[in-house]
């Protein structure tokens, strides 16, 4: 944006386009001891900007309604439409790889401490972003109206019954029907393409204003000043950028792989069968993406009840991370307890990911309860940790 | 080489989830088809749990007369001028099923399951409530019909005929704008239920478990109403890639879009790893 011809110039004048170009790019600094896991955040953008892109095709052709939704997506966008496979291919595997670049986001904001203080408002906005997401796959996932997609809904629309004095109502207020039927088909469709896109949109935006005020972490939790970022940091463009976009090429050319060679993890076979509400399949799972909190759900096969807090509990205390966290060193590079609890962690989240597909029985219910368990481990011992190191920081040892 | 090293943890974290998720899931919740096939050996083409008819060449002279005899009251054979007694709709009415025309139903069916089939149907289809009551032949003159239905059905079927053949009694494939010779509602009385559309069905269910379940399908699916037909290996085999074919149409094009996508995205992965370099070359 160096040069300034007629039109920049004009534009300029109206919208100071140079200046936000050097707050939001060219003068942004980020420290220079991070690696490609910093990428990811953009890299979440590029999967939302692909699948709202695929959206939009797959919103010409689909019909929501029970009786004409699964042969428009089957017949009408898979066969008949040119090239119409190809956006439901990358559509579908694209919602399931934004729940794996999203794992990994968070997984590095959990490690190198990225939601402590002064990230707090990055940290929850971005929990949230994860939620709209979450629920932007649920309401999508039904669209297809397949078996999987109709009992998948069907079950987890369930679990509010268990809520107390509202819950049987509001499981039908949210069906509009006493099961689900093409009133929810309908709902979950307006939900899916216009309310939850948009608030992710919201927040996204918000996420970045925030990440922008208080810049980002870094590898050793060292915290920077602007001006010594400055002098020792990279600006987001070019430097961080021409990097972002190798990572996102090596990222692409993975992603199209799934896409065009490696699908069917993305599109279960048995939501190739129509939905059939007198016909429930033997085996009903959510997508993989929910299978670890499903399986905190089902861990506690002894109490309906206890599993369902747990379940809640298991998708909403990352939220409470930055209190639950009060240590002083920021990054797990410099913590090594907390190094040990974050491995564990994400052992068990694999674990309980490749359990919550499995039948639950026998010896699988007992693995389940275990890594339940061992889920709220990880969190309720971030206080204790934070003790220790509070301790040790005050008496002169460990680094920040 | 630390970046490698993250990238390999990451690596390593997805197969490992990913194996968990499709290959070890699907081997365990499809244990009990696994354990069918191997036991009973599906498909089994030889029909080896009935018995070998104790006359196999039948005379198709005598088997026409006998078929004029034993079949026409329900069944229609076109090719030779006959009728049915019925129009369809009575007759699925009064037979639950619409009975199929006889022209060339030898064409994909099994000639040693034939015999036993005439014998006995309920037997050999493994369905105790099949539509066609056994007549009481005996040996010869089972063999004799089979002879017989063998020489007049037409030798050089196409996969799709073979498939409406064998299956369209019952289950439509409304994307081919194929559909059921037998109205649902009488389908829904005979058979408990409107059996599954097959125009996506191979995407459903798979190559292996088709294969397994429409030579068996009691032993993969226990209580279905769908009886063992006794398809013959080879009209098998075209029904099933017919089936592959009409649920996946787009399968060579998106093999070669695929390649395109690919070999586009490894030179922009060179392109941008260039730019990298030249743009981190002074910072350190």
């Amino acid at each position: 944006m160096a040069k300034k011809g007629g039109l920049m110039k004009w534009l300029d004048e109206r919208l100071a386009i140079s200046e936000l170009w050097r707050v939001m790019m060219s003068e942004y600094y980020l420290p220079k001891n991070i690696n490609f896991l910093w990428s990811f955040g953009v890299l979440t953008m590029l999967v939302f900007v692909i699948l709202v892109v695929t959206g939009i095709i797959l919103l010409m052709y689909y019909k929501p309604d029970s009786k004409l939704a699964f042969d428009s997506v089957n017949k009408t966008i898979m066969m008949d439409v040119s090239y119409g496979w190809v956006f439901r291919h990358t559509h579908a595997v694209g919602a399931s790889i934004m729940f794996l670049v999203l794992f990994i986001h968070m997984a590095r904001g959990i490690y190198y401490g990225s939601y402590k203080a002064p990230r707090e408002v990055v940290w929850v906005t971005g929990f949230i972003l994860f939620v709209l997401m979450s629920a932007t796959a649920f309401t999508g996932y039904l669209l297809p109206w397949g078996q999987m997609s109709y009992w998948a809904a069907q079950t987890i629309t369930t679990l509010f019954e268990k809520i107390p004095f509202i819950g049987p109502d509001l499981v039908i207020w949210i069906r509009g029907n006493y099961i689900v039927e093409d009133a929810t088909l309908t709902r979950f469709f307006a939900l899916h393409v216009t309310l939850l896109p948009a608030l992710i949109l919201v927040f996204t935006v918000i996420h970045m204003y925030a990440v922008r005020i208080v810049g980002s972490n870094n590898e050793d939790g060292i915290p920077m000043t602007k001006e010594e970022k400055k002098k020792n940091g990279i600006p987001f463009w070019p430097v961080f950028m021409s990097k972002e976009f190798f990572v996102m090429s090596v990222f692409l050319l993975f992603f199209f792989y799934l896409v065009f060679f490696n699908y069917g993890f993305a599109m279960d076979p048995i939501n190739f069968q129509p939905a059939n509400y007198l016909q429930t399949p033997p085996h009903i799972y959510p997508e993989w993406y929910f299978l670890a909190f499903y399986e905190v759900l089902r861990g506690f096969f002894f109490s309906e009840t206890l599993g369902l807090i747990a379940f809640v509990a298991s998708m909403f205390l990352p939220l409470f991370l930055p209190w639950l966290d009060r240590s002083p060193i920021v990054s797990g590079k410099h913590r090594p307890l907390f190094r040990i609890m974050f491995w564990i962690f994400i052992i068990d989240f694999v674990f309980l990911t490749i359990l919550g597909k499995l039948p639950p029985t026998g010896l699988f219910a007992w693995l389940g309860f275990i890594g339940a368990i061992v889920y709220f481990i990880f969190f309720f011992s971030l206080p204790i940790i934070s003790f220790i190191e509070k301790k040790q920081v005050a008496s002169g040892g460990g680094q920040q | 080489m630390k970046e490698l090293k993250i990238l390999l943890v990451i690596v390593v974290l997805v197969l490992i989830g990913y194996w968990g998720i499709e290959p070890l899931a699907h081997s365990i919740m499809h244990k009990e088809i696994e354990e069918a096939i191997e036991k009973y050996k599906l498909p089994d083409f030889e029909f080896s749990d009935l018995p070998e008819p104790a006359v196999r060449t039948g005379d198709p002279a005598k088997g026409k007369e006998a078929t004029k005899m034993f079949c026409t009251s329900c069944h229609g054979i076109k090719v030779e001028g006959i009728k049915p007694p019925m129009d369809p709709k009575t007759a699925a009415a009064s037979f639950g099923v619409v009975p199929p025309d006889l022209s060339n139903i030898a064409a994909v069916i099994d000639e040693k399951f034939m015999i036993n089939f005439l014998k006995d149907p309920q037997k050999a289809t493994e369905n105790p409530k099949f539509a066609m009551p056994p007549l009481g032949l005996n040996d010869q003159q089972a063999a004799d019909i089979t002879a017989y239905l063998k020489g007049i059905a037409k030798k050089d079927m196409s996969p799709k005929e073979k498939t409406v053949e064998a299956c369209v009694r019952c289950h439509s494939i409304k994307y081919q704008k194929i559909y059921a010779e037998t109205p649902e509602e009488n389908l829904k009385k005979y058979l408990g239920k409107v059996p599954p559309d097959l125009s996506i069905i191979y995407k459903a269910k798979g190559e292996e478990y088709l294969h397994a379940f429409i030579n068996r399908p009691s032993k993969i699916l226990h209580g279905t109403s769908m009886p063992r037909l006794g398809i013959d290996e080879k009209s098998q085999h075209d029904i099933v890639k017919y089936l592959d074919e009409i649920s996946d149409p787009h399968k060579e094009q998106r093999k070669k879009v695929g390649l395109i996508v690919l070999a586009y995205m490894l030179v922009m992965v060179g392109l941008t790893y260039a730019w990298k370099r030249k743009i981190w070359k002074n910072i350190h």
